[in-house]
């Protein structure tokens, strides 16, 4: 009897680990910068991706087990990302990693997803370099778009203007804006031989001083400029380049690829928002069209809730769609054991709420274009708003 | 190059230069007369911006609100920095200078989360006060009205300080405080209270030039690191505590930008560091000081 008791109460001592790990959390590290200026889209991408770990364990789980999140401010800084994700893995006990904002943050993580057999998925980052031959592994998969096909996205619009025999370009003097840039012209070299490139300029990230970039540029008269400014010092673009006439001089023929359609930057600039640019979003949320996926829409006033802002942010869905992603992987592989997950996820279609998108099965990147349209006012909505906005992708995946 | 590219990027850098030295020129005060090297001046202009936005939201989002919200945030900068300076700052005086750098560095620190705290981590903006919208033609290029006017203030300042330094009694005795202050102190002078006062006005000028930026730029949390870096580019071409030193590091700064952009457009920054670091080695004690003893 007493026996029995001994290896009964042994036997469970043994399989007490296995159960309970089998019963706990699927715990996902979440490194995104929550202070300093990125931060600005750090935090509604993380609102974005707890939005989806709520929604999934409403709804029962991955595998009968809840979905936890640990985030953690990586302060957009490469090192301390790096350091935040090798503390997740060892001492958190974190199966996956997400997040990361910036093209120097993520490629730095994926190094410690590639160490530790850990599948990784990025949000934000658009560097192509990311998933490129040399820096591609088995566990770097990437829900953002990336500098590929934003350039030529950029390309294909800047190439059906009329009376454009020159064009300038402006983007922030990092992996991101270099990247771009040498998209875009490479795209509009092949598009339109005719076209001739007169001017580049190069602002450091954050360096909120654009006067003397706008005046030297305008010296070079453009016909049409392609520029790649997000965020602030979007906005600081703007704020100088308006007054100087720099809008009037090119006709308003700018693209922006750096999301300057997103409505975090259509409320902040209200009515000194140029009209008449093109740009694009992740998702415009206010939708001048009839295209917007139901799935959307129930989406973006969920995301206004959970941020206590009237309609939200455009890089909540990016939060979301990456969390999505990593519990359908696990699904599919009906374990969450990385490598058998990493296997799964390539080559997958997996749906969001702006439609199915899929992992290239070569080198992980979704095929995951952007939102492009002329920037207008309508009298429906409060802000400019993307006219008619129409999906962009014009890479298939895998470059 | 025609004259119209050369008038164009001139008033570039002019601007450029008069906001920098609008920053810088509190940042110059108080290292000349207190010798503390205040890191903390790039945070008071980043609360002077954010107060700014406040008030003019409080006010009236748009219409000339602007003004009574640039003037509410110098002053409230400056009240801030009194408190800074009698509360904290004050017990660090007979101390070594690392400790000064290490106290206002904390405060970056606690001003950066506090400012994150109250205004969250979103972009905000002001606009251009109406009356100063719009601009005028000159040889071929826009001057927007607002840049003039920020070319006309930096100036206005430079002036005014210089003539209290020179031609006031309050100006005297803030000379006589950094040329010898236990002297002062021993003559019967409130050296306590100039010192309180000097921070005032530096915080006030700090406050003044935050909000007179957000017509031109976002405000961002980070924006008060980013422009302490250039104000202390400035100071040191300048020369450390020279106050019209400080006026021409400014100036020099702005057109050498400014031309550097249009002569090397890919390396935008390379030509003011490079412009640093001759300086450095040229004249360590920077083109207007007076090497330290």
């Amino acid at each position: 009897m007493r026996l029995r008791h001994l290896l009964a109460a042994t036997a469970a001592a043994l399989l007490l680990p296995v159960a309970a790990l089998a019963k706990g959390p699927i715990k996902i590290g979440f490194p995104i910068p929550l202070s300093g200026p990125t931060a600005v889209y750090g935090v509604p991408i993380l609102k974005g991706a707890e939005l989806a770990v709520a929604d999934i364990n409403a709804h029962g789980g991955v595998l009968g087990r809840k979905l936890k999140l640990l985030p953690r401010d990586s302060k957009a800084n490469p090192a301390e990302a790096v350091r935040l994700a090798r503390e997740l893995i060892v001492k958190n006990g974190v199966q996956f990693l997400a997040g990361t904002l910036t093209s120097a943050e993520a490629p730095a993580v994926s190094t410690i997803a590639k160490e530790n057999h850990v599948v990784f998925v990025a949000p934000s980052a658009k560097t192509y370099e990311l998933t490129d031959p040399q820096n591609f592994h088995p566990y770097i998969f990437r829900t953002a778009s990336n500098t590929t096909i934003e350039g030529q996205a950029g390309a294909i619009i800047v190439a059906k203007w009329k009376n454009v025999h020159t064009v300038a370009t402006i983007a922030p003097d990092y992996a991101y804006g270099h990247d771009a840039i040498a998209a875009f012209v490479a795209e509009l070299h092949k598009l339109r031989p005719d076209i001739k490139i007169v001017d580049q300029e190069w602002p450091k990230l954050g360096q909120a001083n654009f006067t003397p970039f706008i005046t030297a540029q305008m010296a070079k008269h453009p016909d049409a400029v392609y520029c790649d400014e997000f965020a602030g010092d979007f906005i600081s673009f703007v704020k100088q380049a308006a007054p100087l006439g720099y809008f009037k001089a090119i006709h308003d023929r700018l693209a922006d690829g750096g999301e300057a359609g997103s409505i975090d930057v259509t409320r902040t600039l209200g009515k000194a928002y140029p009209l008449g640019i093109w740009t694009d979003a992740y998702d415009p949320v206010l939708w001048d069209g009839p295209n917007q996926p139901p799935a959307d829409k129930a989406f973006d006033a969920k995301v206004a809730k959970a941020l206590k802002i009237k309609y939200g942010s455009s890089w909540a869905i990016q939060g979301y769609v990456t969390i999505q992603a990593i519990a359908q992987g696990i699904r599919k592989a009906g374990t969450t054991n990385d490598t058998k997950v990493a296997k799964a996820m390539s080559g997958m279609t997996y749906t969001t709420p702006l439609g199915p998108r899929t992992f290239s099965a070569v080198n992980h990147d979704a095929n995951a274009g952007e939102y492009w349209g002329k920037m207008v006012r309508t009298p429906k909505f409060p802000y400019a708003v993307i006219s008619d906005p129409t999906y962009y992708n014009p890479e298939p995946a895998g470059h | 190059m025609t004259a119209s590219l050369l008038v164009g990027q001139f008033l570039s850098g002019l601007t450029t230069s008069m906001f920098l030295f609008l920053i810088a020129s509190g940042l110059s005060l108080v290292f000349g007369v207190m010798r503390v090297l205040n890191f903390a001046h790039g945070s008071f202009y980043m609360i002077g911006a954010y107060l700014a936005w406040q008030v003019v939201t409080w006010l009236h989002p748009v219409g000339e609100a602007f003004w009574p919200a640039a003037l509410a945030a110098g002053l409230g900068v400056a009240v801030l920095g009194a408190v800074v300076e009698r509360l904290l700052l004050r017990h660090l005086y007979g101390l070594d200078e690392l400790y000064q750098l290490l106290f206002t560095y904390a405060l970056v620190l606690i001003l950066g989360d506090a400012a994150k705290y109250l205004w969250g981590t979103g972009q905000l903006s002001v606009h251009r006060p109406p009356v100063l919208d719009g601009g005028f033609q000159l040889v071929g290029n826009t001057v927007p009205y607002y840049n003039l006017f920020i070319i006309a203030v930096g100036p206005a300042i430079a002036i005014t300080v210089g003539l209290v330094l020179s031609r006031t009694a309050a100006g005297r005795m803030l000379r006589a405080a950094s040329a010898d202050r236990e002297m002062l102190d021993a003559m019967g002078a409130n050296v306590g209270l100039i010192y309180t006062g000097m921070f005032a006005v530096s915080s006030f000028l700090a406050g003044l030039a935050g909000a007179l930026i957000t017509p031109m730029e976002s405000i961002v949390p980070g924006m008060d690191v980013q422009v302490i870096v250039q104000a202390f580019i400035v100071v040191v071409i300048g020369g450390l505590g020279s106050f019209w030193g400080t006026f021409w590091g400014a100036m020099i700064y702005g057109q050498v930008l400014s031309f550097g952009i249009l002569i090397l457009p890919e390396f935008s920054l390379f030509s003011v560091f490079a412009l640093m670091a001759v300086v450095l080695i040229v004249r360590p004690w920077g083109l207007f000081g007076r090497p330290i003893r």
